[in-house]
């Protein structure tokens, strides 16, 4: 009796004793390793970064189709979105100008199915040879030692062609020497400046509302902001379901602002933060709506 | 049957039902990937990416810190091996020039006036 109660209990030592080894080897030694991911497996970060890659990309020929299959890869609930925040939030961390533009561009090619001129573009500046298919080896071509590497791509970026007129390129960027493209047409003038209470919305906003001479709202257009001792910008058409010719700024309260539409336009300044008072009898923080257009 | 021949199958049996429960019950998940596991074909048209972002800004040391991302290997061995690919799976002939030429820029790239990440 004595004997078989041991047994008993050293078999179930047995038993633990390998499941904790199992374990270890699964989970510690030899877990499971995933070298086949898909992108949408990727660490938030690195997401990010394709999705700034996609939009970068997509500059080359800006092919949209192309562009939704790769961020379709990334399976976010709604691209666009995903996108316009990304924008957003690369121009509000200062990121690098080139990607703000790129993820600009592919944000309001998203929301708004902008087409450019794919025939203005360039195609691949490439002028070497690529290896026939017949003549497939191991190591391709242009890492042999042999290759002088002379080739220079001869094209410039391209920048976004929109049809219509005279909206302006959205191809700004904070800065960016591609931010040459002059806005078409007479200069932006201020068409009413108003105070806007909204309970809903209690911070204190410098919101723009900018259309074109038919009445349109117009996206990409850069906003110079300015007050005493700094000075920052903004853009239209980043938050889209406000509309694609709007765009807003934070006012600190007790600073004195001024703006301007960097292309051109009128300076509107004086602006600071205003209080609103509710029915209630609360008091909270309005914001200044400027609505602009062009004669 | 004797007690220690019993005891190594009570082992063997619990080993067993570990490495079950660890690889297939409730294996490690990496839901947190780097771009380095992507599979082939994503990695190949991350690198292909990187090309067409490249013939749009010129920018060599950005395309380095892209390629970066895929791993260790020098950047012209990641595009060779994503050119490989696109070679064995019949990629469109434009898609094949840009990646041979990001690799052949990459040729001119001085890592001493680059650095790699930021």
């Amino acid at each position: 009796m004595k004997q078989e109660r041991r047994g008993s209990w050293y078999l179930l030592t047995g038993v633990i004793l390998g499941l904790v080894m199992g374990l270890v080897y699964s989970w510690v030694i030899s877990p499971v390793r995933y070298v086949n991911a898909p992108p949408y497996a990727l660490r938030q970060d690195y997401q990010d970064e394709y999705r700034a890659l996609i939009a970068a990309a997509y500059l080359y020929k800006h092919d949209l189709a192309r562009a939704q299959q790769r961020l379709a890869n990334l399976k976010d609930d709604e691209s666009a979105q995903a996108i316009t925040m990304k924008a957003q939030q690369a121009l509000a961390e200062g990121y690098p100008d080139d990607e703000v533009r790129a993820l600009g561009i592919l944000a309001l090619a998203l929301t708004q199915g902008l087409t450019p001129k794919v025939g203005d573009i360039t195609s691949t500046a490439v002028s070497t040879p690529v290896p026939a298919f017949g003549d497939q080896t191991a190591t391709p071509l242009f890492i042999e030692p042999s290759v002088s590497p002379t080739v220079t791509p001869t094209t410039e970026a391209a920048p976004l062609i929109l049809n219509q007129t005279p909206q302006p390129s959205i191809a700004s960027g904070p800065s960016s020497a591609v931010n040459s493209t002059p806005t078409q047409g007479a200069a932006f003038t201020l068409q009413e400046r108003r105070l806007v209470c909204n309970p809903q919305q209690p911070e204190p906003l410098i919101q723009v509302q900018i259309n074109d001479a038919e009445g349109q709202p117009v996206s990409g257009i850069e906003f110079l902001v300015r007050w005493e001792g700094g000075e920052d910008q903004f853009y239209t058409g980043l938050k889209p379901e406000l509309g694609m010719g709007y765009g807003d700024f934070r006012m600190i309260p007790g600073g004195v602002y001024s703006i301007t539409p960097v292309n051109g336009g009128q300076v509107i300044e004086g602006l600071k933060a205003a209080e609103c008072t509710s029915e209630a009898g609360n008091v909270y923080w309005g914001s200044w709506l400027l609505s602009f257009e062009q004669p | 049957m004797s007690r220690w021949t019993k005891f190594l199958i009570a082992v063997l049996l619990g080993a067993a039902a570990g490495l079950f429960y660890g690889w297939v019950v409730n294996p490690v998940e990496y839901v947190d990937i780097a771009p380095s596991s992507l599979r082939v074909d994503y990695k190949t048209d991350y690198v292909l990416m990187v090309a067409e972002a490249y013939q749009a800004d010129h920018n060599l040391g950005m395309a380095v810190r892209r390629l970066a991302r895929l791993g260790n290997s020098a950047p012209t061995d990641i595009v060779a091996n994503a050119l490989s690919y696109a070679l064995q799976h019949d990629y469109a002939s434009q898609e094949l020039s840009l990646l041979q030429s990001l690799g052949e820029n990459l040729l001119t790239w001085d890592p001493n006036q680059e650095v790699p990440f930021p």
